[in-house]
């Protein structure tokens, strides 16, 4: 534990870049600073599935296909290509669906979800969707305010838990998730099967969006003359659109 | 996460303008909002510096940071709805619809 807490102490989160380079001296709030320091220390833990060095290197397969000026078409694998380093730990089809996830995940379909999970195991796959999906926000969140991304942290020794709740399939999503199955929102739901990371992309969540608990609540706003809920939504649909997804 | 977004907005926002990408949107700071989560979204460095800018002008950098947030955690929610298969249930899709049809989400491959 003295390992971990020593390597931490010395990573970066993107958002302390905020701090530090400054968007004009504006200082990021502290919730969003720390899930974004708390994500990208999860990126280098070892996970439920995968190992932190197998984690990491998938997230720079995601970080690869966000920033990729040259993108390879949906229906080519990244690994086909030169563009991935030559020595790997992890397989070419983790690889090549974390780069689609990562800049073409609209075009992921059941049948390509499908032949991954037969590849590598559900669970495994839902896993890295997480990983995907939190590399996109933080990577995104630093090109928005205009602040470098910081590399990812060392990988953590250690093996992954490989431990989960009890399970159902689900009729909202194609993935497995923690029984009972379609009580909740699809979203909320996706990740339910690796509790690890459904704690990481809520806490997120809460941090960038909204808390949970206040998503009843129409006149909401994180501060007086922040962002209305309407504010909010505009930008969301927009993105939404733009990233063509139609859930 | 389109479909999920526009029934939240209660009708405040003019979605045609959202989906156009410009027009009046009905909200205060609205054009500058709209071009800021275009150019998020969009690959083009420059006009995003531009926007980022704009924005902060007419409110301030935290409100800036906040709508970057905002944007960024729409990436991870998009990511997460359409790798896992996410559907939203009937009931929902019918209340949905109009917004569906105004943003043209109809035509996306990832409807499912």
């Amino acid at each position: 534990m003295d390992i971990l807490t020593q390597n931490f102490s010395e990573i970066r989160s993107p958002t302390s870049f905020c701090e530090d380079v400054g968007v004009g001296g504006t200082t990021v709030r502290d919730d969003l600073a720390e899930a974004h320091r708390l994500a990208w220390e999860h990126i280098a833990s070892p996970g439920t599935w995968w190992t932190a060095a197998e984690r990491v290197e998938l997230a720079t397969t995601v970080r690869l296909a966000i920033d990729d000026d040259d993108p390879l078409p949906p229906w080519v694998g990244v690994t086909t290509s030169d563009r991935l380093p030559g020595e790997r730990i992890v397989a070419d089809v983790a690889h090549d669906v974390a780069y689609r996830i990562g800049r073409h995940a609209a075009t992921v379909s059941r049948d390509v979800a499908r032949a991954v999970m037969d590849e590598i195991g559900e669970l495994a796959y839902v896993e890295l969707c997480a990983i995907a999906s939190s590399v996109a926000a933080v990577v995104h969140f630093c090109r928005n305010a205009g602040v470098e991304v910081p590399p990812f942290p060392e990988p953590i020794a250690g093996e992954p838990s490989r431990e989960h709740p009890a399970l159902a399939d689900a009729e909202l999503n194609w993935v497995p998730v923690a029984a009972p199955a379609d009580e909740v929102a699809a979203v909320v739901q996706a990740y339910t099967a690796v509790p690890a990371e459904q704690v990481n992309t809520w806490r997120m969540a809460d941090a960038q969006y909204m808390p949970e608990e206040d998503m009843i609540h129409a006149d909401w706003s994180r501060r007086e003359g922040g962002l209305s809920r309407a504010q909010m939504e505009l930008v969301a649909a927009r993105v939404a659109q733009l990233r063509e997804c139609f859930f | 996460m389109l479909s999920w977004s526009t029934a939240t907005t209660g009708g405040e926002v003019d979605l045609a303008a959202v989906a156009a990408g410009e027009g009046d949107t009905r909200l205060e700071r609205g054009d500058e909002l709209l071009r800021f989560a275009t150019a998020c979204a969009t690959a083009d460095d420059d006009e995003l510096a531009r926007a980022r800018a704009a924005l902060a002008d007419v409110s301030d950098e935290a409100f800036m940071v906040d709508a970057a947030a905002v944007a960024a955690n729409f990436e991870m929610m998009t990511r997460l709805a359409d790798s896992t298969g996410a559907r939203l249930p009937a009931d929902r899709l019918e209340r949905s619809a109009q917004a569906i049809g105004v943003m043209g989400a109809d035509e996306f491959v990832s409807k499912r």
